[in-house]
């Protein structure tokens, strides 16, 4: 085995390279998402998107197969035939579905009731997120189509997250499922909650704000929608998730609730990001 | 062009060329929601094949990198997970581990799984709390998850890294390691 002669040297670079990382860290955290470094990734994210939006459109096809090799699991009781026949007609089907389906996205799109009369922007997903840590999604549109920090997402089921960051021409939309997102929710009894984010695989919690109410009776299978209330981050009636369950603990006075996303936020492409600020 | 200097427009390169696949196709290649880690592996694999300072280098870029598509962790955090495990990876490589065949996919493994807790460890003493919501069993299968894509194609990063790599100081000082890595034989300027 050879031996590794500069150990002094390699613990001078590591230092040097722990201090410069512990930097950015601590400027980043510092500036709230404003300054230099801010600025940097901005660039380097429109930088990056038509390379970005190219390379995911021909890769797709190759993420596709793979997704479907890896599924192979839950399709084993089918027979050998029917697998062939499938590949083979996905193969040729592939392209006008998908073609077919963003079609119909997009129409769908057009008319969401909940709008209600708030301008829109139509806009197509570039990146699905490839981190395990942060559930959000790169949008195809920034500041120069009036994409702006703090703006609801939605999709033809109801709310899908809000703008997190934004450059000139693409922007990251942080999903609800993310545990850093936060929307208010109108429960039964005028009473108001929090639906909060726990992670890419559970369903969102929902904690109740009983003040001077009684507690809210829910049922499982309710839709709860955005409360809409002052200071809000979005407008109200925007339908968020279903409850999926719920429980009161002996001793306890609000429900334990959680709920689940109407959108299916495995099978995004195109959105519509609201035109909406609180103010 | 002096072949060091080469050797770091290709790594450069193939770091380019990483992320841009990271960001388009690691998203289709989930597993139990899990999507693959390309920029931690190759991070492993520049400190089996070069050592530790060549580890911390590549893992610092490959960790900046990757924090420039990040938006809710600061810049600079996975830089700094990445730029430790490079170099523990390649400390470990020239002073502890023995050559064996399985010694790339094992390290793979083992360093992919550590990456992801300590990403979390460091995000946690750093402020970044949400990281922690998820919930063990989240970090858990993150971990679990992430390392078997890193073992699965540890061989072919590890040749690819190798080739992008040669003539560089930390592969001709301590050679790259067997089992999928380009024998040093072939590798010129030795």
């Amino acid at each position: 085995m050879a031996v590794y002669r500069r150990p002094s040297r390699t613990r001078y670079v590591l230092a040097v390279l722990v201090l410069a990382a512990l930097t950015l860290v601590t400027i980043d955290a510092r500036s709230n998402g404003t300054g230099l470094l801010s600025d940097i990734r901005s660039k380097v994210s429109d930088g990056f998107a038509p390379l970005q939006r190219g390379t995911h459109a021909a890769l797709q096809p190759i993420g596709n197969f793979l997704t479907g090799a890896l599924d192979y699991g839950s399709l084993r009781h089918e027979n050998q035939t029917l697998r062939n026949q499938i590949v083979a007609l996905q193969q040729q089907s592939v392209q006008a579905a998908g073609e077919e389906a963003a079609a119909e996205q997009v129409l769908a799109e057009q008319h969401l009731p909940f709008v209600s009369g708030i301008p829109t922007v139509s806009v197509e997903i570039i990146d699905n997120g490839s981190s395990n840590f942060e559930n959000s999604v790169t949008i195809d549109k920034g500041t120069t189509s009036g994409v702006a920090v703090g703006q609801p997402v939605v999709a033809a089921g109801g709310l899908v997250g809000s703008v997190q960051s934004v450059s000139a021409h693409t922007a990251t939309v942080i999903l609800l499922t993310d545990p850093t997102f936060a929307a208010g929710v109108r429960l039964p009894g005028a009473n108001i909650g929090t639906a909060q984010g726990v992670g890419r695989t559970d369903p969102m919690r929902v904690t109740v704000d009983t003040t001077n109410l009684a507690a809210p009776k829910v049922r499982a299978g309710e839709e709860l929608v955005t409360s809409g209330l002052d200071f809000e981050k979005f407008p109200p009636n925007i339908p968020v998730g279903r409850i999926a369950a719920e429980s009161t603990s002996p001793g306890q006075a609000e429900p334990d609730i959680t709920l689940a996303p109407l959108v299916d936020l495995e099978q995004l492409s195109y959105l519509q990001v609201m035109m909406w600020s609180p103010q | 062009m002096s072949p060091h200097v080469l050797a770091r427009l290709r790594v450069g390169l193939l770091l380019f060329v990483a992320i841009l696949v990271q960001t388009s196709l690691a998203s289709d290649l989930r597993v139990a929601e899990v999507a693959p880690d390309f920029m931690v592996l190759i991070t492993i694999c520049a400190g089996m094949a070069g050592g530790a300072e060549a580890g911390a280098w590549v893992g610092f870029w490959a960790g900046l990198a990757t924090d420039m598509f990040l938006t809710s962790t600061p810049l600079g955090l996975s830089a700094l997970t990445y730029c430790l495990v490079g170099a523990a990876v390649g400390a470990l490589r020239a002073g502890v581990l023995q050559e064996h065949r399985a010694l790339i996919p094992a390290v793979a493994f083992v360093a992919t799984a550590a990456a992801a807790v300590l990403f979390v460890a460091l995000g946690d003493v750093l402020g970044q709390s949400q990281l922690l919501d998820a919930g063990r069993s989240w970090l858990i299968r993150v971990a679990l998850v992430e390392a078997l894509w890193s073992t699965v194609l540890s061989l072919p990063v590890s040749i690819v890294y190798a080739w992008a790599a040669r003539g560089s100081a930390g592969i001709e000082q301590l050679g790259p390691p067997r089992g999928g890595m380009i024998s040093t034989e072939r590798l010129p300027a030795r």
